[in-house]
This record gives C-alpha cells, structure tokens and sequence, in this order.
C-alpha cells in the first residue's frame, strides 16, 4: 500500500516537472526520409524542458492520435511531408479533433516544395489561407541574408516581433535577428478573430512562386505585411495552432548560423530563443490563463462568512462585491497575472444584456495569482443575471466565466414601514385620528344616555 | 287527504320533522358522495396524476409553499420561469388554491395521516364539488318554500357536466375551489339581502376575500353584487336591508380583496371594479335623499333630487372619463373587451385568440354540459318573475349575464351551470310539487261551491280532473324520472369519455378494444429531468411551460401564465425564423434544448405545427417588419407542408425540427405527414445549428440541443459541411478591392 502511494506520489511529482501546463506527451511527425538529425537541438531543447518526444512517420499503422477516444498525446509538431498528404490518420478532421480535445499543434510549412492540398484544405478551415500555388516563397530584397542567399533573396532576416497591440503581451520579443528560409507565405482571413499573426513579412517582402513567371498585378493577393511567416489560431477552448512558414529554422544549421544583412554587420542568429518561445507558447507553456477562484457576496464591513460566499440570490439593489483570482504559467510555474499595457480586466452584470460593464482593479495578490475586484451595486431589475467575463486577447488563453445569480425583487417585508415614510404622516395621522374619533364617539354614545325620566314627567 | 298512508306517521307531526331532517343530511352526503365519486374516473382510468397545463404549475406552487413555509411562498421569486426575466410568482398568482391544500395538508399531517401533497392536491377538486352541492342547496333554498328543489339542486350541481369539466381529480386548477366560494357566496349574500344583516353582510366579504384569493373569476361577483343592488334601486326596492348588506360587504370585502398582492390596488384603479365603488357610491346617495325626505316636503325634495342626480351623475362620469384619459384608472383588460366583442381578441391579441378555451361556445355544448337542465332554464327563470322577490332579482341577473357570458367564451360555461341547476330545479321541483305533493280538493267543498254557481263553467262541474288525477301524476312523475335517469346517464357518459381524460397521457384503443396508453410527454419529460443538467434552459411553446417546469422540473423560456407578450413573440420568433436569424435569439436567452411537439405519425393534432400560425402572429405583432403571416401560405392562400411549402416555411426552425430525419421512418419518398395529410419533401430538413437529442416513442416530442459556437469560429453551416465532408472551397474571387485584414 506504501509503495502504492510513493508511486502515486512520484507520479505526481512528474506532473509537477514536466513544463506545459497541459501534458508532456508530444508527437512529432516526420516523413522517415527527413534527417531526423537536423533538429536534433530542438529536440533536446524540448526533452530538456521536460517534454516526451516521440516520432512517428506520417505512413505509419501505428500513428494514431487518439486511444480509446481519448487523445493520446497532448501536443502535435508536424513537419511538412514530401509525400501529398499527411496519411490516412491526420485527416483534416482528425486534426481538428484533437484541437477540439484541447491539443495543441505546431505545423511547419517549407517554401522548397509545395504544401499539400490536404494541409491548404486544414488551414482553410481555421480561416488562414495559403498562396494560390500553394509553392510560393516569400524573397525581400532588403532583409536577406546576404551570406546564403545572395542572389535568390529568400532567407529573411528579421527582428522578433514586439506587442501586437498595445494591449497584448508580447511574448516572441528580444534582442537579435531570426534567420528564415525559404518562408512559405499565409495570409489570414478576414472573417475569424481568432487567428492572428505572430511575426509579419517586413513591408518590403512579397511572395513569389520562383518556378513561375512573375503574376500579373491584379493576381496578386497580398503582400509586405500581409504576408504572415508565423501565425497562429487559438480556438475557443483555447487549444493552440501555430503554423510556422519555415520548416528550416527550425533545423540545427540555422540555430547559430551567421549571417549578415545587406550593408549590416555580420552576426549570429538567435533562432534557437525564438524556437524556444515558439514552442513554449504553441505548447501552452506561456499565456495560460488560469482562474483560481472566484467569490461574490453582498458589501460588508471585514471577513465575510464562508456561509455567505457566494449566494445563489441577490436582491435589487443590493451593494455587491466581485472577486476574481487570476494566474498566467510562465515556462514552468504559476504567477500573478498583470494585465498588460492599457487593458482592463472587465466584469459584465448581464440579463440579455448587460447592465453594468464595469473594470475590474487589482486590489491584491498571492504567490501565484492577481486578485481583482469591484463593487458595485445590482441594478432595480429582477430577473435571472450572470456575472460574466469574457476575456479574450490574442496569445493569452480565453476567460470565460460566467455565473448565473438570481436578482429578486423586495420581499413584503423589505420596504420601509409607513412611519419611516415622512410623507405618510399625514395618512397615519388621519387613520388614527378617524380612529379615535370613531372611539370617542362610541364612548360618548353609550355613556350619554337621554334623559327619558325628566321628558316623561313634564309629558 | 283521506287516508293516512304508512309513511305518515315519519313524515307528519315533530317526529316527522326530525325524521325529514335525517332523510334531508342523508340526502345530502350521498349526493355529495355522488359528486365526489363521479370525478373518481381518471384516477380510476389512469393514475393519481395531475392534470393539463395550469394544474401543473398549481401542483408545483402547493409542493413550493409546502416545502419553504407561507411567507417564502408570498415573496417566492420564481427564477425557473420566464427565463431570464423570472416571474414574481408570490405577487401574481392567486394564492387560495394552494394555501388550501397546503392547509388540508398540515391539518393531515397533525391528525397523523401521512399523506402526499399530490393526492391532496389530485383530490381536492372533488373534495370541494361535495362541499359545492351542499352550498348549492343552501342557495336553491333561499330562493325557494319547496324542500326538493334544494336537494334537486344540490343533485344536479353534483354531476352537471359543466362544472364537472373543471372539478375532475386532478385538475388541480382555481376553479377547482373557486365554483365552490362563488355560490356559497352567493347565498351569503343573499341571506345578507333577506335579512339585512351586518353578520351576513361580513360573511359574504369574508368569502368573497377567499374567492379572490382563489380566482380571477372573484371579478364575476365583484359585478355582480352591485348590478343586483342597483336593479334593486331602480325598481325602488330601497331598503336599510339593501344599504346595510351591500355598504359592509363592499367595505370589507374591498379591503379583503386588496390584501392579495397580485390584485393590490386593482379594486380602487381598474374599469372592472367601478360599478362596484359606482353603486357605493349611488347608494349613499340614495340613503341620503331617504333621509332628506322625512324632513322635506315633497315639492323641494323632487327639486333637490333632480339637482342632486344630474349634479352626481355629470361629476361622476366627467371624473370616470378624466381619470380614463390621464390613465390612473387602468384601461380596461384585452380579456374584457373580448367579452363583448368576440371578434377583437382575434384582430387584436392573437395571444388571448390563440387559447382554445376563449373561443366562443359552440351551441351543442350547451347540451352537452347541461343535458335537460338547460331546457328547465329558462322556465324556472320565469318561474322568479312570478314571485319576483329580491333574490329572485338577483337569479335572474345571474342568469342573464351568464348564458351571454357563456355564450362568448367556452370556460365561462362554468359561471353559468350553477345558475342553471338553481333555475332548472326551481322548475322541476314546482312541477314534482304540484304533481306529487298537491292534496286532491275536497270534493264535498267542491261540490258545495259548485252548488252555488253551477252552469258556469264545464270544468268547474267536473273539478277533480287534469292535475289532480292519478294518471296525470303517474304519467309526469313516471317522465320526470326517465329524465332525470337520461339525465346521470348523460353527465356519467359525459364525464367518463369527455372530460377525465389527463391529457398528459394519451389514451388510444387498439383493434382488440383494449386501452393502449400513448405517454410520450412523460417520457419526455423525464428524459429531460435525467439527461439534462440542473439549469438547462428549455425553449418551447408556452403551452407546455408549466408541464416542463412541473415534470421535468428544467426553466423555461415561457409559460402559460402569459403576462409578457415581448418574451412570448421572441419564443414565436425563434421558431418562425431562419436558423441564422434564431441562432442568436437562442444564445442571448441561454437556450440549451428546444422542445417540439410533433404529431405527424400518430396523427396528433394538437401539435406545434397547427399551433404555428399563432407562434407566428404573435410575433408579427411585434415584429412586423421580419415575420410576416403571408409568407408562410402558398400564392394560393393554403398552409401546406408538402413540396408546395413556401421557402420561408420550409426554412423555419419549427418546420426543420418538425420534420428532420422524419423521413428515414419511410421508404424514399414516401414520407406523409398524419395530421395534414400530405406527403413530406422526400430530402429531410438540414439543422446547422441544432441537433437532434431525444425523439420520443411515437415522436410526439422530439428535443433538440443548441449547439455551442463552433471551436474554430466558423459558420454552423459550414462546419457541419465539413463533418459531413465535403470540401470547403476557396471563398470564390469577389468584385471590388479585397478586404484586408486589420490589427
């Protein structure tokens, strides 16, 4: 029974180590022709931060990604096939699957070959979309490195992306120039925000499919920074699609290349640190949000009661308080959460509508989480109200919660009595007074009898 | 009479009188016992099951004030209806009902009688039909001397179908204790009138509080009441007895009746009770001037009068209209105006139209629920113009109003079967009398009379003939008996095959003439009291609100108590629209299933199909610009679900639910519809946005969960493409500049 337990424990203690904050198990999946080699720094880069690596060949029996209907990894890495397809078990609906069982997928995309039609079919569904040839290579006559591609111009050279908006957080960003080869080009639809882009082509890059003529211009469907070499799709149980445009930065060669700008100085490649961010945020081990707890009780003066902690019933305008605790993972633990830039954490009170949209404040922190606040008080509406957050921010994993209380109306004993009311004195004073002149007049009548003896004499 | 016959010497003298008394209770609780067992069918037939609609929602109320006590009861704020607005169901329900049976309840419960809420409540309508048969004979009395006509009375109330209709065990609905206070009611009222009597006059308030506690109905006597005092002023019938009874029980019972929150401060504010305050307020008067004239001569007091009246009058009906216009009188009720005009429900509140219980009656109901009563009607309301006594008055008003009230609306047939048992059986117990009871003439007095003036008139030499003979009486009595025997036999056929039915089981006959139990709304029901979570929001047509909330004990969106009309139409909305148009209604109102009643392969015709038209007309009133009556008939004016079904039609969501799948039942294009007899579109409707959870045995009702967003932010549409498949084509080159994506 001990050792049952030590084991129980040790098991738990592998949970702790391993970095993700969603599982270790990932799959890596590569045509056997591809030289397994090539990334073998990746490779250790990720076993080191504690993930389980295993290959299999997209042909493969065995490749399955699901066991017994549940997943059996929980993260995806697959590296672009030479043959058409990736095989009868990534079938674009076997991927989106997995996604919708919370697994996370890095797709790596090469410009040497073209994409396969399957994989273009994949990313139409999640509303990225690849050139029409589908073998386009984005070249930038500025930004090349002029060491391996002095004369195609297709091995970008480009800094970390910094914040995509100024209130998102920026989590690719960082001192020194990433090498790309040969990007394969995606552009995102118009229609989905939960895409978004993680590095852009610089303005001057455009996309060029070097076995073909040049397009004509109205042919051209984007270019400079609409071009996007890494994007990404979070979907809304917040499961990660990253798709990279070049496979071969990934490769050892690239990791610490040295290259050199077109009339830059020649200097070494941080594509090893921007692998590590790519990977660590595809595979949830950055931008997790985490909501520890959250209470809400009527306004009152020091502790509150555990008994009164979150009432299923409200009343009309009754003063409340919202609390809410959050937690960002951060490589390999937990920490309070700092809403970045000029963003609002927001509470709505809602009933088919909101009635209080309201910013919620940090007013205190634990070890691991941000506690935020408001108060506020429940509008002159009964009804069946939820408390609600929704926020959604691009990289950062979606909050939504949503609390259902019910807002009833004043019981019969609620409202002020009437002699609190200065208006109804005058009422109350006229109902007594009818009383009592009702009484007094009774008085007087019993006790006032007439006189009938003095009438009968004189009669 | 000559000879002393062996039941004299019981029925004659002070034994005799006991004795009457014994054999008149004896009567009285068979009859009593009568009633009670003739509304034992269904529970007999089917279960102790509660019945219908309403009831379910009176069941659910009783089972609430039992468990949590009166006063959370009286602030009960009902979150599982009415979903998300939620009803104040405490302030706008009639309470009576339930706190009856709660108290019956608790009584039980203290004698050490361990008894379920829900027999109280399957019982309690026969229960309350014993007690009505013997306030029946309270009443008849009064109007008559003739011991039977009581007991006749309290005999055809008993098992009139008309009131029957209402009373079953296990329609637990107001009506159930509220027929009961009406006429005990009425004779307090009328033992107030006789006597003049502030007892009396308390006691008629102290039950009409009761009744408006317990019905909506209380609004019947609310006019009532004063409609008989004001007939009794204008045929000069003023008296102390009149002002007294009518001045305690208006003051009191006004004040009793404004003690139930859902009707407040309607008794001083709303059109339907100013006759009410109108003839308190004309009474007053007219004791004034009765007073004014003991001290007047009678030239000024006419000249006083005339002022006084038009003075009166022209404030009275100015401030009426002021107070009308500036709206502190409330407006009277869309249920009023279709009283006295059938036809504006149907032009002007679908809602109230679209309740088959508020159409008007058709004529052989009134057979139907009556049998012969409703041909001694009309003679027994004669027979109070010829004794014309106040509370003869007061029948004949009763009568008058209720047949047109009943006339109009089908429910109100309810209101008029007592006044109809009190006539019918002053009727049939003054021909009993004159033919059974009336003592043959003496003939020697006869004859001596007849001495005197002989040769004047043939029948006068021959006096005891006609009435007075054996064969006369042998045949009326021998006609009445048969029927009066057609006259259970009818209210026992009635009862049985009509009106015993739960409705929420169905009961059909199989070729072999045994009962085959059709019970797809529990299966139903049930299936979503276990499969469901807690809290999972139930959209369905309001009909079957209460149901829901009562068996599968999920909120609902709307219910049959229809106090928003707005919620009412967004319901008839969502299901008269496209499924593009619904999806988002359904989001924003939290809709996890959506409910349908489909009677297609059964043949059950009371489905939400042929309920459509009204699901779409309430919401045309709202929304006229987006759903249009029009769209759903073909060019040629029919409603048709076939091939020939217009576009808007076969998009609707209730038409796509209706039908999905229904088509793999039958060979390929086979497919027929049941009810409508027609042949369905041989392709089954395609749900994006739903799918199908639970269709019951015979599909009466087929459940349909609403699916969350999709997880990757597409169209429903196009994801269910996808499961299904198909692939996604590249969104086809549009004219014009490209949208560009901006962030």
């Amino acid at each position: 029974m001990r050792w049952c337990l030590a084991l129980l424990l040790c098991g738990f203690l592998a949970a702790v180590n391993a970095l993700s904050s969603s599982g270790s198990r990932l799959l890596v999946v590569l045509d056997e022709s591809t030289d397994q080699s090539a990334y073998s720094t990746l490779w250790s880069d990720l076993k080191g931060r504690g993930y389980d690596v295993s290959f299999e060949s997209p042909k493969s029996d065995k490749l399955s990604l699901f066991k017994h209907g549940a997943r059996a990894y929980d993260h995806l890495l697959i590296l672009p096939p030479k043959s058409k397809g990736l095989g009868p078990s990534l079938t674009p609906k076997n991927i989106l699957d997995f996604l919708n069982k919370d697994g996370n997928i890095l797709l790596a995309l090469s410009g040497r070959a073209a994409t396969s039609s399957a994989i273009s079919s994949l990313l139409l569904e999640v509303d990225i979309q690849l050139s029409n040839d589908r073998s386009s290579v984005v070249v930038d006559h500025f930004n090349y490195d002029t060491v391996s591609s002095a004369e195609k111009h297709d091995v970008l050279l480009l800094q970390r992306p910094g914040p995509l908006r100024p209130d998102v957080k920026a989590f690719f960003n960082g001192e020194g120039v990433v090498a790309l080869p040969r990007v394969a080009p995606q552009t995102l639809g118009s229609e989905s925000n939960l895409v978004s882009p993680i590095l852009r082509a610089p303005a001057t890059a455009y996309a060029y499919n070097p076995k073909e003529e040049m397009p004509a211009p109205e042919d051209i469907e984007a270019t400079g920074s609409q071009l996007n070499i890494v994007s990404a799709m979070q979907a809304r149980n917040s499961a990660r699609f990253t798709v990279l445009g070049s496979v071969e930065a990934l490769e050892d060669q690239w990791f610490s290349a040295s290259v050199q700008a077109p009339g830059g100085k020649k200097t070494t490649t941080v594509n090893r640190e921007f692998a590590k961010q790519l990977t660590a945020w595809a595979f949830k081990e950055t931008g997790v949000l985490k909501v520890e707890k959250i209470e809400h009780h009527l306004a009152t003066d020091g502790e509150v009661a555990p008994e009164n902690l979150n009432p299923k019933i409200y009343r009309i305008k009754n003063e409340t308080v919202f609390n809410i605790e959050v937690s960002e993972y951060s490589y390999d633990k937990w920490v309070p959460f700092e809403v970045p830039g000029n963003d609002e954490l927001q509470l709505e009170f809602t009933m088919l509508s909101p009635f209080h949209r309201l910013a919620l404040k940090p007013v205190g922190r634990t070890e691991t989480s941000t506690i935020y606040s408001t108060k506020f008080t429940t509008p002159d509406q009964h009804g069946i109200f939820s408390f609600r957050i929704n926020y959604k921010r691009p990289f950062f994993t979606n909050i939504e919660e949503k609390h259902e209380v019910t807002v009833r109306h004043f019981a019969h004993d609620e409202y002020p009595r009437s002699w609190d009311i200065s208006a109804g004195w005058v009422w109350i004073a006229g109902l007594w007074s009818v009383i009592g002149g009702f009484l007094a007049f009774v008085l007087v009548w019993l006790y006032s009898a007439p006189a009938t003896d003095k009438l009968k004499k004189t009669q | 009479m000559a000879q002393s016959s062996p039941l004299d010497i019981v029925l004659k003298g002070s034994s005799g009188q006991s004795t009457r008394g014994l054999l008149r209770i004896i009567i009285l609780l068979t009859i009593a016992a009568a009633a009670v067992a003739s509304r034992l069918f269904s529970v007999i037939r089917f279960e102790s099951i509660i019945h219908e609609f309403d009831p379910w929602f009176n069941f659910r109320a009783t089972k609430y004030l039992v468990q949590n006590g009166f006063y959370s009861f009286w602030d009960w704020f009902d979150d599982r209806t009415w979903h998300p607005l939620g009803r104040v169901t405490g302030g706008t329900l009639y309470p009576g009902l339930m706190v009856t049976s709660g108290v019956i309840y608790h009584i039980l419960r203290f004698l050490t009688i361990p008894v379920d809420i829900r027999n109280v409540c399957v019982l309690l309508a026969p229960g309350f039909s014993g007690l009505t048969a013997l306030a029946m004979y309270l009443l008849t009395c009064e109007m008559s001397t003739s011991p039977s006509a009581g007991l006749l009375a309290a005999a055809f109330m008993g098992i009139a179908p008309g009131y029957i209709s209402r009373s079953v065990a296990g329609s637990y609905d107001n009506e159930a204790i509220a027929i009961f206070l009406l006429v005990f009611t009425f004779f307090l009222w009328i033992k107030a009138v006789k006597n003049g009597s502030i007892m009396w006059g308390a006691l008629t308030a102290l039950f009409y509080g009761y009744m408006v506690s317990a019905w909506g109905g209380y609004v019947f006597i609310t006019n009532l009441i004063p409609l008989h005092v004001f007939v009794l002023l204008c045929m000069g019938r003023y008296s102390s007895r009149v002002y007294i009874s009518y001045t305690t029980w208006y003051a009191l019972g006004t004040l009793g009746s404004m003690q139930i929150p859902f009707v407040g401060f309607l008794p001083i504010r709303n059109s339907d009770h100013m006759s009410a305050l109108g003839v308190f307020g004309l009474i007053q008067l007219v004791a004034f001037a009765e007073f004014v004239r003991g001290f007047l001569p009678g030239k000024q007091f006419q000249k006083l009068l005339t002022a006084m009246v038009l003075l009166t009058f022209g404030l009275g009906f100015g401030g009426l209209v002021l107070l009308s216009v500036s709206g502190i009188i409330a407006p009277w009720s869309g249920r009023f105006y279709s009283l006295w005009d059938t036809g504006y429900a149907k032009i002007h509140i679908p809602i109230i139209a679209s309740v088959s219980e508020h159409q008007p009656t058709a004529w052989p109901a009134f057979f139907f629920d009556l049998n012969f009563l409703i041909w001694l009607f009309p003679a027994g309301v004669f027979m109070c113009f010829q004794k014309l006594k106040d509370e003869h008055v007061f029948v004949i008003i009763y009568a008058v109003l209720a047949s047109y009230f009943a006339g109009v609306m089908v429910r109100l047939m309810l209101t008029l079967t007592p006044i109809v048992c009190v006539a019918a059986a002053l009727a049939l117990s003054s021909i009993l009398d004159s033919f059974l009871t009336m003592g043959r003439p003496d003939p020697e007095a006869l004859a001596n009379a007849g001495a005197e003036d002989s040769k004047t008139l043939r029948s006068t030499s021959k006096p005891v003939v006609g009435i007075y003979s054996f064969f006369s009486k042998l045949t009326v009595s021998a006609s009445v008996t048969v029927y009066l025997l057609l006259f259970v036999s009818h209210c026992t056929w009635v009862t049985s095959n009509a009106y015993s039915s739960p409705s929420v089981v169905l009961a059909s006959r199989l070729p072999d003439g045994s009962q085959h139990i059709i019970d797809d709304y529990r299966e139903a029901y049930y299936w979503l009291r276990q499969n469901t979570p807690d809290n999972a929001k139930i959209m369905s047509w309001w009909d079957y609100g209460y149901q829901i909330g009562g068996m599968a004990d999920r909120p609902t969106l709307v219910d049959n108590n229809t106090w928003n009309n707005t919620h009412i139409a967004t319901v008839g909305k969502a299901m008269s629209s496209r499924e593009e148009v619904s999806y988002p209604i359904l989001r924003q109102h939290d809709v996890d299933y959506v409910l349908v009643v489909f009677g297609g392969l059964l043949g059950y015709s009371g489905d939400d199909l042929n309920k459509f038209l009204w699901m779409v007309r309430i919401a045309e009133g709202i929304w006229p610009d987006e759903v249009k009556e029009r769209d759903f008939f073909t060019s040629r004016g029919e409603y048709r679900v076939d091939d020939e079904a217009t576009p808007t039609m076969r998009n609707s969501l209730m038409y796509k639910m209706s039908y999905y799948n229904y088509q793999s039942l039958f060979p390929a294009g086979q497919a027929v519809d049941r009810v409508r007899g027609s042949r369905v579109p041989a392709e089954s409707p395609q749900l994006n946005t739903l799918e199908e959870a639970f269709t019951s045995e015979n599909w009466i009702i087929r459940i349909f969960k609403v699916k969350d967003l999709d997880n990757f932010g597409r169209d429903h549409s196009n994801a269910v493409s996808f499961d299904k498949g198909l692939k996604r084509k590249r969104a086809a080159k549009k004219k014009g500049p490209r949208v560009l994506r901006t962030e």
